[in-house]
């Protein structure tokens, strides 16, 4: 074969070897490293031909849908990385000290509008303990200094545009880097003693013993994302007798509540082992602790970094009702919720929340 | 549809590829062949521009009727009125469809007029293909070529899809004879999958990557003298590697295809002089303004007033050209008296000056004049240009500037390098042996394995040139 030849062989051979590929191998509905759905065909019609739409949905179904399409991930992430020695893949980094994760940037607006928000809430929770507190994005305890988010300025724009009525309690300097999973978004329950302590010293309660069960080894959400072969992190879950006895009712879309387990152990075989926590995305859940020794009641405005927090509490209440505002209208919640006058109420959101606010439904 | 993109190189490219080489040649007539290459480009098109299709098939018919009529009656007033009708509709159809909204907003702003505006969606390369059926027409009339009576080969010419959405504008005179009677060899088509792939690597794996840099310092809010530096550094890389990697997808498409479409880009960048630089930089485009309208206007064998006019004229319409902004016909004026400049004042002192020298000029030059390019407004570009130069700034250096500097550093230099004849001298000065064969396969396909990995994970991938 003349050598020039040898081009040609190599490009038909990727071209058409993956064109081909493409055709045999049936394409996964889902994407596990990824955990979302991958696109599907879209449809073809006269309608969608001429709005253009079918021709950019393709596009999505064609890399979706692509042969070897792990493999290739990794390829890419290899040459970020490996080759380019970029320190970030579009805003995904590994880090020595925090492991995988994605860079966070202060968005002042979004901190401003969620503050709005948070204000119109406590106009009509005069009766009850107001305290707030974020959850810092992981990056600020990376060992090299990564851009994005910044707590100080956080912290300036939240207590500015907050009413008076709100205390402040600081999460930042009760978590180290070590406190976070290093493939995941989340804190790790078994290392929230910090936050339970910053919590429990503005909140006035002491914070209870629990006892460590480990479920096994897990890849967070940003392992998939990166692409890299990372060291899996382990989970464990935080248990103590009150908890066990102890009760959960989840609302249901039917809207009413149905009684569920604080651990879903189950879950971490799913798509996201954090679903072991509070059984995920829920708009709204009432924790019960019929043990308690006191009548105390909490309500969290939370993201799912109080799924795993919220069971570390609830020795200290008689009852921790959980809102997820993304789930559920602020609207609505009079049709669920009776404020206890005097409860102790936490808005608590992660960084990744008070930079999106427009995820929060609260009108 | 996009070269970099996945519907194009893993479903489009192997089905045409495939229909286009199993076709046969009848007598040696390439009329199916061409038949296939039109069929494709209008599908290819038509994936991007669904409606704006028909118009390019119209303005296509009337480039190809204006050449019949100007045949016909050549040597008569009537080649000079079909000329004329001819280049009124296309230059009607990009004034319609680019610059009606500008013209409108100024008429509103200078008059109050409260006009509105037509909002009309771009139609894609649309400036390249009225630009390419202009130059049949005008070269017919001055009896450079000939009439091409086929309708088929023709349109095949206007919409060949290779060079069809981002140039080069290729002038029929050039294609005119392998329309119809080109070659395939072995060799053509491995020269030209290999240039596609390195124009491919350049798009996606630098143009890309350093578009994302430039994207960062553009929108940051750390306002530092090292973050202007790096925007203005990252988005002339960006700029060059993405539409010289485009142009070098046409031309080894085009290869592949038994075209051979001219050069557009020859190391810019290493240019020692700004007129140099364009001597380097869309050299079709400077062509064709330098054959269809300076030299019309008498080039440089004019008084000096006129020249400077000639110069002023023509660089206002290649700022136009490039878009319906002030920004851009701000940026073409820049360069007009960046041109004269060195014409008229710095021409010997450039001669004489040191590489490194005459360099740093062209960069300097170069880099503010992407200032205005990418500028939204005329503020913001003195804005930026300010910042480049030390006005308006909070710090020298921020940790933001610091961690992308650091980040991007090797896209970076490999840009600086890849923007240099170095990498091809070095290439081409090794003997052509077994060995080297072979690893020039294997780094094609590594090369090919990686733009489908970066294809595939989904990535920044836009196109400065299509918005022309």
């Amino acid at each position: 074969m003349r050598r020039e030849n040898w081009l040609t062989v190599v490009f038909i051979l990727i071209i058409g070897g993956f064109f081909l590929l493409n055709r045999l191998i049936p394409a996964p509905e889902i994407s596990a490293s990824e955990r979302r759905p991958l696109k599907t065909m879209p449809e073809l019609s006269v309608a969608t031909l001429i709005s253009g739409a079918f021709m950019s949905d393709f596009e999505d179904y064609a890399a979706d849908s692509f042969a070897l399409r792990d493999g290739l991930r990794s390829l890419r992430a290899a040459a970020v990385f490996g080759l380019f020695r970029q320190t970030d893949k579009s805003g995904l980094y590994y880090d020595r000290a925090v492991g995988a994760g994605k860079m966070e940037k202060v968005d002042p607006a979004s901190l401003n509008r969620v503050a709005e928000k948070i204000n119109r809430l406590a106009a009509g929770l005069t009766d009850c303990r107001l305290y707030y507190a974020f959850v810092p994005d992981k990056s600020i305890y990376a060992e090299r200094p990564l851009p994005g988010f910044d707590a100080a300025e956080t912290h300036r724009v939240l207590a500015a545009a907050l009413g008076a009525d709100l205390t402040y309690i600081d999460l930042v300097a009760a978590l180290r880097a070590e406190d976070f999973y290093r493939t995941d978004l989340h804190w790790d329950q078994a290392r929230l003693g910090g936050v339970l302590d910053a919590l429990g010293a503005s909140m006035g309660f002491t914070p209870a013993r629990f006892t460590p069960e480990s479920l096994g080894d897990f890849q967070g959400v940003y392992a998939g994302q990166l692409a890299l072969p990372l060291e899996p992190d382990s989970m464990t879950i935080m248990t103590a007798e009150e908890l066990e006895r102890g009760e959960a009712r989840y609302l249901g879309q039917d809207g009413v509540f149905q009684p569920g387990p604080l651990y879903d152990r189950d879950g971490f075989a799913g798509r996201d082992p954090y679903d072991v926590f509070l059984r995920g995305a829920q708009p709204l859940i009432v924790l019960e602790n019929p043990a308690a020794s006191t009548n105390k009641e909490l309500y969290i405005f939370r993201d799912s970094f109080s799924s795993s927090l919220a069971p570390l509490l609830l020795p200290s209440y008689a009852r921790v009702t959980l809102v997820d505002l993304r789930y559920i209208d602020s609207r609505v919640l009079a049709q669920y919720v009776d404020f206890a006058p005097g409860a102790d109420v936490l808005f608590l959101y992660s960084a990744q929340i008070l930079n999106n606010d427009t995820v929060l439904l609260a009108g | 549809m996009l070269f970099s993109s996945v519907t194009f190189l893993y479903w489009f490219l192997p089905i045409v590829l495939a229909l286009y080489f199993i076709t046969p040649r009848p007598g040696g007539s390439l009329r199916w062949r061409n038949a296939i290459l039109l069929i494709a480009s209008l599908v290819f098109y038509a994936w991007g521009e669904p409606v704006y299709v028909l118009l390019m098939a119209a303005e296509a018919v009337s480039g190809w009727l204006g050449g019949l009529l100007i045949d016909r009656w050549r040597g008569r007033p009537g080649a000079r009125a079909a000329l004329v009708c001819s280049l009124a509709v296309g230059i009607g159809g990009l004034m319609f469809f680019k610059y009606a909204d500008f013209f409108l907003a100024n008429v509103n702003t200078l008059f109050g007029a409260g006009l509105s505006l037509l909002r009309l969606a771009l139609p894609i390369g649309i400036s390249f293909y009225t630009f390419q059926i202009m130059s049949y027409t005008i070269d017919l009339y001055r009896g450079r070529t000939a009439v091409q009576r086929s309708l088929a080969a023709f349109c095949t010419y206007v919409m060949l899809f290779p060079q069809l959405i981002a140039g080069p504008i290729v002038r029929y005179v050039d294609v005119e004879k392998e329309l119809t009677g080109r070659r395939h060899t072995p060799l053509d088509f491995a020269l030209g999958a290999r240039r596609f792939i390195i124009g491919l690597s350049k798009k996606v794996l630098i143009a890309n990557v350093l578009g994302e840099l430039a994207d960062l310092g553009k929108n940051s809010t750390e306002n530092s003298l090292l973050f202007a530096w790096l925007y203005i550094v990252a988005y002339a890389f960006h700029i060059y590697f993405d539409f010289s990697g485009y142009s070098d997808m046409a031309i080894g498409l085009g290869r592949m295809f038994g075209f051979h479409f001219l050069e557009n880009f020859n190391y810019p960048y290493i240019a020692r002089s700004v007129t140099e630089f364009w001597r380097r930089w869309h050299i079709s485009l400077s062509g064709w303004f330098r054959d269809y309208v300076y030299i019309p206007l008498g080039g440089n064998r004019v008084a000096p007033a006129r020249h400077i006019f000639n110069i002023l004229f023509v660089w206002f319409l290649t700022g136009f050209w490039h878009g319906a902004g002030w920004n851009f016909i701000l940026w073409g004026l820049y360069f007009a008296l960046l041109l004269l400049l060195e014409k008229y004042a710095l021409h010997s002192l450039l001669a004489r000056l040191p590489r490194p020298f005459a360099h740093a000029w062209v960069a300097l030059c170069v880099l503010v004049s992407w200032a205005f390019f990418d500028a939204p407004n005329l503020a913001a570009a003195l804005a930026v240009i300010g910042h480049m130069f030390g006005l308006g700034l909070d710090m020298v250096v921020g940790p933001e500037s610091l961690y992308y500097l650091r980040s991007y550093a090797v896209p970076l230099l490999l840009a600086c390098l890849g923007c240099t004849p170095l990498p091809a001298r070095l290439w081409g000065g090794w003997a052509a042996t077994r060995r080297k064969a072979a690893l020039e396969a294997c780094a094609v396909a590594v090369l090919l394995l990686l733009v489908t990995a970066y294809l595939v994970d989904g990535s920044f991938n836009p196109f400065i040139y299509f918005r022309f």
